[in-house]
């Protein structure tokens, strides 16, 4: 048995106990749909009047996505992470041959077909309710991927790091909502106190916001880095951050208790 | 023969708690090797040091000649305690998946008729009972045909006539050449199973050995158990050891008399004599089991040693009493009286 067989054996039952959580998939598309339909449709933006939506429809793209690729994997793995200890089933997965790195991996495949599939909504319904102009760039896809894996590699940290699926939940909640929109995602730099500025750097979410604008918005002034192409050189930030984030993700997993 | 599974001082401590101090054993190929021993003895951190999911504080292990971090996955079965695999799988994707997970498996379906679950195959893992889930779980073991099973309490929650089937199947995969270690709380299931018993309590092997010879150094001799009201003195005229047990005396409710009387040392062909002696002197009784010891006498015996010292109150053991012992199995004596002839 190969490593890619053992990854699909593990993808399979993942994706199978997801998609009979009917409740968990319900939400999972709802929730980024409920809040399009709020702030896109009913509270609108205004790029004359200021305030907080005062970016054309477009801007606020990234930012529609993020709450999948950042919410979803955070408390979707925390969970899964915690309801794996619960069950001690860690401690059996640490007696087969699937590594920690492999399991992580699968449930990154899981997560992105669904967080792939709530994306396209998004962008269905970003376009079709917002009036938002977008390109849909090819690079939205290694997007949408590098971020899940992040993502999901933070998620399992949260589940490793606390002691129920109820703590997963509150600590994912804690960690994404201040992400969420405090990463140039909903809210610009210039509406932040300047000494926020660094803090934002410091949230992978930025890379992706930074990014999916750069791909989708043709003539966005995002800063390029290092002279590179800002829808690349964003894109190439996250991935590192995610490939550090999958080793650190992967080794917080426990093996029993 | 060939030891597959091997520890020798094995030391796992966590905060305050010591779960192992210093234990040791040597299981041969074949061998079926059951654990048992007290809540909270160290069965389950012993089995989890030998399967390389916790690492012990000192001491070694090693499992078909590897430390049991590095040996070959797909040699091993294991079946941890309180082990709960996704719920709204069916039984044969459950199996399927950890299929999937070796380099060689087993036919799902197999499996699930080793486990007497041929017909549950399609039924979700949360529909079955709770003895179905762990057959379940103990088929998720025997997917990959292990050389080494490691079962955490395998049969708890199922019926008598499941906990058969997962017996002969023990029985048979050892019979085949696989080494089976498992723990049990089931003396019976022991008894049944195992080549060899190791008793741990406090983290240490206290005793090991076959069943038969367990019982023989440490199960005392036969009981003949009188129900019976007649006051304890009524039976001090007979030439056997009698006892009281303990039970009887704890419960403030109840008199002195009631409940049952334990004779010692008392041969099947003996009984009638036991028997005359009651109705000569006209003491009622409602019934009358004989039997001889057996595993769960040893493990009250030593077991209960290790019990009694946690939870015997100081005072007690100041005062030279038994009278803290805090369990209610009626097997054990707190009130022994002396054979006759000899002062009470």
């Amino acid at each position: 048995m190969t490593r890619v067989e053992r990854v699909r054996a593990e993808t399979s039952a993942g994706w199978r106990s997801f998609v009979r959580r009917r409740t968990a998939v319900f939400f999972t598309f709802f929730f980024p749909v409920i809040l399009i339909v709020i702030f896109g449709a009913l509270v609108q933006t205004d790029p004359t009047g200021g305030g907080l939506f005062a970016e054309p429809a477009a801007y606020y793209v990234p930012g529609y996505l993020a709450v999948v690729v950042l919410f979803t994997p955070l408390s979707r793995m925390g969970s899964e992470v915690a309801r794996h200890r619960e069950g001690n089933r860690f401690e059996k997965l640490a007696t087969t041959p699937l590594s920690r790195a492999e399991w992580l991996l699968a449930q990154t495949v899981v997560n992105a077909v669904i967080i792939g599939l709530a994306s396209v909504l998004i962008l269905a319904l970003v376009v079709a309710l917002t009036g938002a102009e977008i390109v849909f760039s090819p690079l939205l896809l290694p997007y949408v991927l590098v971020g899940v894996v992040c993502f999901c590699a933070v998620g399992a940290m949260l589940g490793s790091y606390t002691d129920s699926q109820d703590g997963a939940v509150a600590a994912s909640n804690a960690i994404g909502l201040p992400l969420l929109f405090l990463s140039e995602t909903f809210v610009p730099l210039e509406q932040l106190p300047g000494w926020f500025g660094p803090f934002v750097e410091l949230s992978p979410l930025t890379y992706f916001a930074r990014g999916v604008r750069a791909a989708t918005i043709p003539g966005s002034d995002i800063p390029t880095i290092a002279g590179v192409d800002p829808a690349l050189s964003n894109l190439a930030v996250l991935a590192v951050v995610a490939v550090v984030f999958f080793g650190l993700g992967a080794r917080s997993i426990p093996r029993t208790d | 023969m060939e030891a597959v599974v091997e520890a020798e001082g094995l030391e796992k401590v966590y905060g305050e708690t010591v779960a192992l101090s210093g234990a040791s054993l040597s299981v041969e190929r074949g061998e079926i090797f059951a654990l048992i021993g007290p809540n909270g003895a160290g069965k389950t951190t012993l089995v989890r040091a030998l399967t390389g999911t916790t690492e012990p504080d000192s001491g070694t292990a090693r499992v078909l000649e590897e430390s049991p971090d590095a040996v070959d996955r797909n040699r091993l079965g294991v079946l941890p305690q309180a082990f709960s695999p996704p719920a709204r799988l069916a039984a044969r994707e459950l199996l399927t998946y950890y299929a999937g997970l070796y380099d060689d498996a087993r036919d799902p379906d197999e499996v699930l008729a080793d486990v007497g679950l041929a017909d549950a195959g399609g039924t979700w893992y949360e529909d079955l009972s709770g003895g179905q889930q762990r057959r379940v779980c103990v088929g998720a073991t025997l997917v990959n045909d292990p050389e080494v099973l490691f079962l955490d309490e395998p049969t708890t929650g199922i019926d008598p006539a499941g906990r058969r089937t997962v017996w002969r199947l023990i029985e048979e995969l050892a019979s085949a050449g696989t080494t089976v270690v498992l723990t049990t709380h089931d003396m019976a299931e022991a008894e049944r199973l195992a080549d060899r018993v190791g008793l741990l309590a406090d983290g240490a092997l206290v005793a090991r050995g076959t069943p038969d010879a367990l019982v023989r150094e440490h199960g005392g001799s036969s009981r003949l158990r009188i129900e019976t009201d007649a006051d304890t003195g009524a039976f001090r005229g007979l030439e056997y050891p009698t006892e009281r047990p303990a039970r009887n005396r704890q419960r403030s409710d109840r008199s002195e008399t009631d409940g049952t009387v334990v004779v010692r040392n008392v041969e099947p062909t003996e009984i009638a004599a036991v028997v005359d002696y009651l109705e000569d002197r006209d003491l009622a009784y409602s019934g009358l089991s004989w039997s001889e010891p057996g595993l769960e006498e040893v493990y009250l015996e030593l077991a209960d040693e290790t019990e009694r010292d946690r939870t015997v109150a100081p005072t007690n053991r100041s005062e030279g009493s038994d009278g803290g012992r805090g369990s209610d199995d009626d097997s054990r004596t707190d009130d022994e009286l002396p054979p006759a002839g000899e002062t009470a």
